[in-house]
């Protein structure tokens, strides 16, 4: 790999896809070695299928799975009187890419493997 | 001859008995799946379990992970607790990854061979254990102490449980080690119920029960 190749979806940009589009699209480019940024999260149904078809994909020699990880954001009711936690963002990349992830709240810190130096990703 | 009567009127009340038992032991009859990452003691804690209730292991445990491969079932297991039976069978899973590389076998002394033959099952073992997903009634999802509970794995499941409404405890397990912390994995995961155990050495096991009865009978 020559260079480290990142996609940002926003949340638009995924809403018409089906479940099964997406899952596609993510394997087909993480496959190629690129690193996706989604802005929102997948569905648990979406993860466990994404799962699935990783292990499907896996060929041992070349491509041996995925990282998956997400920062979270806290979200206000209408009212403001409640408080969640959502997925903000969603990084979905190679496994041997994606070497160090350090997460705190509201913070994550990546770093990604091309070739034999490394860059970092915050 | 009203004797007899008597004997026939006993019997039938004796057939209707255990047809009514077995009706409502059946009805009660929960599938525990055991999820959760590779090496977190899914077996070993599916092991003591059938050892206390059933009087024999259910599957072999190793170091090396993705040592369960398939999926292991142990039917008619009976717990008693505090006067309740709970009657379950035990679905012990292939550990759940997004990733499997061979080359992490090689570490524990197996050949090239061997280590790309175990990763080749271990993808097909966690395929199989998302598809268990559909067929269990109830989770026991173990989580190793002391490892960070918040992995992709781990959401991935308990977004799947929730959404379906599988009544689940997560289990800290291998709090026997010096660096565990099962309140680690409560502060992550506060709105759930944690059970710290030693699955290898049956360290508050009993309360795991009680729990197990209480959380899916």
């Amino acid at each position: 790999m020559e260079g480290l190749k990142m996609d940002f979806l926003s949340s638009k940009a995924l809403e018409d896809k089906s479940s099964l589009e997406k899952i596609s699209m993510i394997i087909e480019r993480v496959k190629d070695g690129d690193i996706l940024v989604l802005e929102g999260s997948l569905t648990p149904s979406e993860e466990a299928e994404l799962i699935e078809t990783t292990m499907r994909e896996i060929d041992i020699e070349n491509f041996v799975g995925i990282d998956i990880h997400t920062l979270e954001k806290d979200e206000r009711s209408f009212f403001g009187f409640s408080k969640k936690r959502t997925v903000g963002l969603t990084i979905i990349g190679p496994a041997n890419v994606m070497k160090t992830v350090k997460k705190r709240s509201n913070f994550l810190s990546m770093i990604a493997k091309i070739g034999d130096s490394g860059a970092s990703v915050h | 001859m009203k004797h007899t009567k008597n004997i026939e009127l006993i019997i039938m009340n004796s057939f209707f008995r255990r047809l009514l038992d077995k009706l409502l032991r059946r009805r009660k009859k929960v599938k525990i799946g055991l999820y959760g990452h590779p090496n977190s003691g899914k077996t070993t804690l599916a092991n003591a379990i059938c050892e206390d209730w059933i009087g024999t292991p259910l599957g072999v445990i190793s170091d090396i992970p993705h040592e369960t491969r398939s999926v292991y079932k142990q039917e008619e297991v009976v717990i008693e607790k505090d006067g309740y039976k709970l009657y379950f069978d035990i679905i012990d899973t292939p550990g759940v990854a997004t990733k499997v590389d061979y080359k992490n076998f090689l570490r524990y002394g197996l050949s090239e061979r061997e280590a790309k033959e175990r990763a080749k099952e271990a993808t097909k073992g966690i395929i199989e254990a998302i598809k268990w997903l559909d067929d269990v009634t109830g989770v026991l999802l173990v989580m190793d102490s002391t490892e960070d509970p918040l992995t992709q794995a781990n959401i991935t499941i308990i977004g799947n449980l929730e959404a379906r409404k599988i009544p689940f405890l997560i289990i800290a397990n291998k709090i026997d080690l010096p660096e565990s912390s099962a309140d680690r994995i409560s502060a992550v995961f506060p709105q759930h119920t944690v059970v710290p155990i030693s699955a290898l050495h049956k360290e508050n096991i009993e309360q795991l029960y009680m729990e197990m009865v209480r959380k899916f009978k």
